[in-house]
């Protein structure tokens, strides 16, 4: 393994950790979300919550794993680009 | 002799007072409530929970009707609730698309859900404007049609300063819970495997108004 490929190895293992953190930090949803929901109860009638969605981005597993497989397999093409060939 | 009529008089009065439970509020006798609600703050919401994610849905595109007897709820109740598939969100536009394509919903060839209650049992009277019940009514989905039991909660409120705020007229405010089976509803739930429940818990929360 030469000195780029330790330099792939690295950026595709910090985008794959990354992602991994980032989906822990918001709540391991395993899909991504853009409205999320909230409750709030009714004035006259107590008993009942009425649910409302508002905007809010989640970050899920799904988009997790579709950035790491990217990183993975881009990391992988210029890995195989980087090798020392032998000299002949 | 007038004794055994006055006796008998009185027995029939119980027995009806006895049988007859309604709500105890200003209005009297028939009404009719309308569940249309422009504001969209009536609500229906689903819930399927499943190892792999619980799913939360609402439905916000609402109609329908309830009328009954005041003082006599149990057997005067009849009504249909409506609701458009198309308004069917799950927070997910995805999921939404899926929920409502050729395999699931189909929203195209059934665009509406609905409900027809004509009855109410086990009434039981929690305030002076507020009853529980249980209702057994015809459920339609997906074009199939079932009768589904549900628990209910009535609330009646006369006409007053704070309710013409929401809408004019006495309003009534429902909750209800009930659950209900895919796959009695030719929904195949085994395209969609482990994400979906089988299993659907609808709760309702609804106001209408008799003006």
């Amino acid at each position: 393994m030469n000195k780029k490929q330790k330099l792939i190895l690295n950026i595709v293992g910090s985008i794959v950790l990354s992602s991994v953190i980032i989906w822990i930090a918001y709540g391991r949803e395993i899909f991504t979300k853009t409205q999320v929901l909230i409750e709030k109860k009714d004035d006259l009638f107590p008993d009942m919550v009425q649910k409302q969605w508002i905007d809010k981005f989640v970050w899920g597993l799904d988009l997790s794993g579709a950035i790491s497989g990217i990183a993975i397999l881009t990391g992988f093409i210029f890995f195989f680009l980087f090798r020392t060939k032998k000299q002949q | 002799m007038n004794k055994y009529i006055s006796t008998g008089l009185t027995l029939l009065v119980l027995v009806i007072s006895i049988n007859a439970q309604g709500f105890k509020v200003k209005a009297k006798g028939s009404q009719t409530f309308n569940f249309e609600d422009k504001g969209g703050r009536n609500q229906i919401s689903f819930y399927s929970k499943t190892p792999l994610e619980d799913i939360t849905g609402t439905v916000n595109a609402i109609s329908g009707w309830a009328t009954f007897d005041v003082t006599d709820f149990v057997k005067t109740l009849k009504g249909k609730i409506i609701v458009k598939v198309a308004s069917m969100n799950t927070g997910i536009e995805l999921r939404n698309n899926h929920m409502k394509s050729v395999n699931w919903l189909d929203e195209k060839k059934f665009p509406e859900i609905s409900y027809e209650f004509n009855s109410a049992e086990s009434v039981k009277q929690i305030a002076d404007n507020k009853l529980s019940f249980k209702v057994r009514g015809k459920f339609t989905l997906h074009g199939v049609s079932k009768d589904v039991e549900a628990d209910g909660e009535a609330t009646y409120l006369d006409e007053n300063e704070q309710t013409q705020k929401r809408a004019p007229g006495d309003l009534l405010g429902i909750r209800s819970n009930f659950k209900i089976k895919l796959s009695d509803f030719d929904i195949d739930n085994s395209i969609i495997g482990s994400k979906v429940s089988e299993v659907i818990e609808v709760s309702v929360n609804i106001v209408g108004s008799n003006k």
